[in-house]
């Protein structure tokens, strides 16, 4: 669990010295459309077909290079049946970014994820950037919902959006990407050392947030 | 491995390969087909409970490399193709019956053999006659799962030939059979394909059993035959299936012409009375191995994978060439018992039949580690036979399986313990058979989706008979509760009852509506979240009571258990580990009672304890998104001791299935916001009484001493709390007496009990001893004025100390 936090600092002399930033992105989005998949392919390379669902939410990070910057990512992934719905915002609370998942094969889970959007724009940071995600596209001869529908619900929102496919690995590091380069790397917003007012742990947040309503 | 002395074979093992799926084929959903030796796997369970005295029992059934399925079951005597010697008519009749009896029960049962034949009638010296390996068809889904045809050509009827056919093709190739047994072999010496010719030329013949004996030269010889036994024969070998008799039918007649009685066979004394399967679990256990056996007899060959290659590939992963199928191998491996015998020679006879009242039995074993105990023969032997015993005399013998429980539970008889032990009991297959599993709800959408997801690593749950019996299960739980909803997770607390009860879903079934109620009450509520909440909290006061150091770290680094224990407590850590892992969790979880899991979870944080001190807070939620190896059977053991040595009131939660209690003496309970702040838990009067009783606490009064030197509780010291410096975390700060007071205490094991006047002081002074580290710290409920009015026997007035003002 290397940490990136004084990376910078770290690295020997002469060589280039990039600026670290840590962002919290939170991964949204109806149960069974592949969260976890996209997270444990963009951290780990890995794709389980029996991914187990997540009860609650999943900690992961993963360290990505644009240019001048490393990019931190803290990954919230959260469990997907509605029940869990008044967890999420103890997670996507403080986050920079979100990643609302649907599956491409079911129009529901694309109903679900305007939602997710909805609710974001209304209660998340005014500043954080959406990205929405289309998974399974490998699956594309059972697709039930058009790429053009879903690409014109982003434009209208000024959502980041592709298709992607956790198992083929599919446009999977690029919406991380393109997350990364969306998110302003201004010194005061994201940059590393300044973790605790988004640490999502906070004792007293937790606490008096209302948990598995 | 055919052995010269017959007798000492019990069971034998045949092999054969299920259908490889072409290519990488994904089902609709995107996942990979089952593949056909995993969906066998899971139908032959049915068959591994069917007993009845004609069949021989199945054993096991193993799936090998390259999907290829072993298949284990009890042998006897001989096959009648075997049997060189000719049967008198009346034994004939007497053979009839007894299958026509084993038929009757596997018809009644929806079973179709459709293999019938010669080689798999077994018949033993006193006449008995078992069915072998009655259950291909069924095991392989009707042929569907396996590549090669299945039944011998010259017992197939001819619809069966033409189009598949149903049950009445058994009557058929029965028929066939004692034809053969009256007239000898049929169609000897011909090729497979003009059997089927001949067979099929039967369909224009009025009488095919006639005709048959005709076109042997037997024609006379079959009349000889006397004409009850041929009429039985005529009536099954009938072209159109409808016409033919059925068995039940046929056991009817039979039974007029023959009236023998097989002589109860009597079971055999010592090891060779005990019941097969076990005798097969023990033998393993010995180091028998089913697999070398099959490969020293050349049933299980290793070509070279050049060899087994094809030659081409088509883009669509369809392939030619290679490995071509092979036909059902007919060959039989069989086991001798001897290495087992051997094994327990040294057994005296009375241990066979040990007596419930003689007092337990000592181990040498019990000091190793279950995993240890649970592959040693003789102790395994000894467990399995006591236990048997006590299951056969459940509910009355339950406190008994209780006490042994708390042993150990050998794997073997897992299910049923746990039965026992959750207190299952009446007709529960009738109860469950009553309750709609079929009708769709809302909530199918979601359990479809987290079924093949839930423990798919596990043979028996990710083929589709799994997956259909978990829904079944889900459902049934959820219509028999509309108090409650699905939440994610019941998936995963289901699954080891399934797994344990695979083909006994009404018991599966009533575990877990017997486990809920004890130890999740109110959990799958839709609205859950004070249940959760106070849960987590008082996890929380448990990991400070017995882990104040790690405790204060966490508190530290705003680490919450919200974060990563919601998983661990909503599935009683069905959701977190393996199956093999849950069982032995369970174990403890069903004998210890619904507090042992709060205490599980400090366990957990135990093992990880370096990691966590050493650890901020994104390091502490990586780990517990990725849990490293726990070792269950150490965190079992302190999680016992643990929950063994506090007291009761201590891990006290309001959100469960027991009684109110009403007792000023007993209640514990405080507000929840109160909780919420509480670092360490609240001690009631009577648990204090009976510490103080033993001499197991060390009370720290925390009035002024003005109040102390008035009226104390005996045996206490009085640290005024108005004299703490609450920022130092240090005992020494406290003074030297108390310093060491409290280090004796820790020594010693003593509980450390927080006395005040009220709880604000209480509640803060206690959080500092957590942080300077001083474990079982507990707050007594009520404070001093509680105790005073309860209990004023336990006050004197302090000596004066010289020193002291």
């Amino acid at each position: 669990m290397a940490t990136n936090r004084s990376g910078a600092a770290q690295r020997p002399n002469g060589a280039p010295q990039t600026k670290v930033c840590q962002f919290k992105l939170v991964l949204l989005g109806e149960s069974a459309v592949g969260k976890s998949s996209l997270v444990l392919r963009f951290v780990k390379g890995q794709f389980h077909e029996y991914q187990e669902s997540t009860i609650g939410a999943a900690f992961l990070t993963q360290t990505v290079c644009l240019d001048d910057t490393t990019v931190k990512f803290e990954i919230w992934d959260t469990a997907g049946q509605e029940r869990y719905h008044s967890l999420a915002p103890m997670y996507y609370r403080g986050a920079q970014a979100a990643i609302v998942v649907y599956d491409i094969t079911n129009q529901d889970t694309f109903g679900r994820a305007k939602n997710w959007v909805k609710e974001l724009q209304r209660q998340a940071s005014p500043s954080i950037v959406i990205a929405l995600a289309g998974n399974k596209s490998d699956l594309a001869a059972k697709r039930m919902v058009e790429f053009e529908e879903a690409q014109a619900y982003a434009d209208e929102n000024g959502l980041l959006f592709m298709e992607t496919s956790a198992k083929t690995a599919m446009n999977v590091n690029d919406i991380f990407l393109a997350i990364a380069n969306k998110l302003p790397k201004s010194e005061g917003g994201g940059s590393a050392g300044a973790g605790g007012a988004r640490r999502l742990g906070d004792a007293e947040q937790a606490r008096s947030s209302s948990c598995c309503k | 491995m055919y052995q010269d002395n017959e007798d000492d074979c019990k069971f034998a093992a045949c092999t054969y390969f299920a259908k490889n799926h072409p290519g990488e084929m994904c089902g609709s959903n995107g996942l990979p087909l089952t593949p056909s030796s995993i969906t066998i796997l899971g139908r032959a369970q049915r068959l591994l409970t069917i007993e009845h005295p004609n069949l021989c029992t199945y054993l096991d059934v193993i799936r090998g490399k390259h999907e290829r399925i072993i298949v284990v079951a009890e042998v006897i005597g001989k096959s009648l193709k075997e049997c060189t010697s000719k049967f008198s008519f009346q034994e004939i009749v007497n053979i009839a019956k007894q299958v026509a009896i084993s038929m009757k029960f596997l018809h009644d049962q929806d079973i179709t053999h459709r293999t019938l034949s010669d080689d798999n009638i077994l018949i033993d010296n006193e006449g008995r006659v078992k069915l072998f390996n009655y259950g291909l068809y069924y095991m392989t889904d009707g042929g569907s799962e396996v590549s090669f045809p299945l039944g011998l050509p010259r017992y197939l009827s001819p619809e069966t030939i033409l189009s598949g056919g149903g049950p009445a093709a058994d009557v058929w190739s029965y028929g066939i059979i004692l034809l053969e047994l009256s007239i000898g072999k049929l169609w000897n010496n011909l090729k497979p394909g003009p059997i089927l010719r001949r067979i099929l030329t039967l369909v224009h013949a009025n009488n095919p059993a006639e005709r048959i004996a005709r076109e042997h030269d037997c024609f006379e010889q079959y009349k000889q035959v006397p004409e009850n036994l041929r009429n039985i024969i005529e009536k099954c070998l009938k072209i159109y299936p409808s016409e033919r008799a059925t068995f039940s039918e046929l056991v009817e007649d039979l039974t007029k012409i023959d009236s023998k009685e097989l002589v109860e066979v009597k079971t055999p004394r010592g090891l060779m009375g005990c019941k097969l399967q076990y005798l097969y679990h023990l033998w393993q256990l010995a180091g028998g191995d089913i697999q070398a056996e099959l490969k020293k007899n050349y049933l299980i060959k290793n070509s070279p994978p050049i060899l087994s290659m094809p030659i081409a590939i088509l883009l669509d992963g369809c392939t030619i060439g290679g490995k071509t199928g092979a036909l059902f191998d007919r060959r039989l491996a069989k086991y001798s018992l001897d290495l087992l015998k051997s094994r327990l020679s040294h057994v005296p006879p009375q241990d066979f039949y040990p007596l419930m009242h003689e007092r337990r039995k000592e181990y040498d074993a019990v000091a190793l580690p279950k995993i240890i105990r649970e592959r040693d023969t003789e102790y395994q032997f000894y467990r399995l036979l006591w236990f048997h015993r006590l299951l056969h005399g459940y509910p009355y013998t339950a406190p008994y399986i209780r006490a042994e429980a708390e042993i150990d539970i050998p794997p073997l008889v897992r299910g049923d313990v746990w039965a026992a032990l959750l207190g299952v009991v009446g007709d529960i297959e009738d109860q469950y058979e009553r309750i709609d599993k079929e009708t769709p709800t809302p909530t199918d959408r979601q359990i479809d989706v987290d079924i093949p997801r839930c423990h798919q690593y596990c043979w028996l749950l990710c083929g589709s008979a799994g997956h259909r019996t978990l829904k079944r299960l889900l459902k049934a739980w959820l219509l028999t509760n509309p108090q409650y909803v699905y939440w994610q997770g019941l998936d995963s607390l289901t699954a080891p009852f399934l797994y344990l009860n695979f083909c006994n879903e009404a018991r599966a079934f009533a575990c877990l509506s017997a486990f809920v109620p004890k130890f999740l009450h109110k959990f799958f509520l839709k609205d859950n979240s004070a249940v959760i909440k106070e849960y987590l909290a008082k996890f929380w006061q448990m990991t400070a009571f017995h882990e104040p150091e790690l405790a204060t770290h966490l508190h530290e680094i705003n680490f919450v258990p919200e974060l990563f224990a919601i998983p661990w407590f909503l599935t009683m850590f069905s959701h977190v580990f393996p199956l093999h892992k849950i069982v032995h969790l369970w174990d403890a979880l069903l004998v210890e009672g619904p507090a042992l899991p709060l205490f599980m979870g400090v366990g957990i944080l135990r093992q990880l304890r370096d990691t966590l001190l050493s650890s901020g807070f994104n390091e502490c939620i990586l780990l517990f998104s990725d849990l490293p190896e726990i070792d269950i059977g150490e965190c079992v053991k302190e999680s016992i001791e643990m929950c063994r040595s506090s007291p009761r009131s201590v891990s006290y939660r309001r959100f469960t299935n027991e009684a109110v209690v009403k007792d000023p003496m007993d209640i514990v309970e405080i507000p929840m916001e109160v909780l919420f702040t509480e670092i360490s838990p609240r001690i009631n009067l009577s648990d204090f009484f009976s510490l103080i009783c033993q001499d197991k606490c060390c009370v720290i009064d925390i009035r002024s001493n003005l109040l102390y030197e008035k009226s104390c509780i005996d045996g206490s010291i009085n640290v005024p709390y108005s004299g703490v410096h609450l920022g130092q975390h240090e005992l020494r700060a406290l003074g030297l007496h108390p310093q060491k007071v409290i280090q004796e205490a820790i020594k010693q094991k003593k509980m450390v009990v927080v006395a005040s006047a009220e709880d604000e002081t209480a509640q803060l002074f206690s959080d500092y001893l957590v942080k300077c580290c001083v474990p079982r710290v507990c707050i007594l409920h009520g404070g001093i004025s509680a105790l005073l009015t309860h209990v004023p026997s336990l006050f004197t007035v302090p000596p004066k100390r010289n020193g002291h003002k």
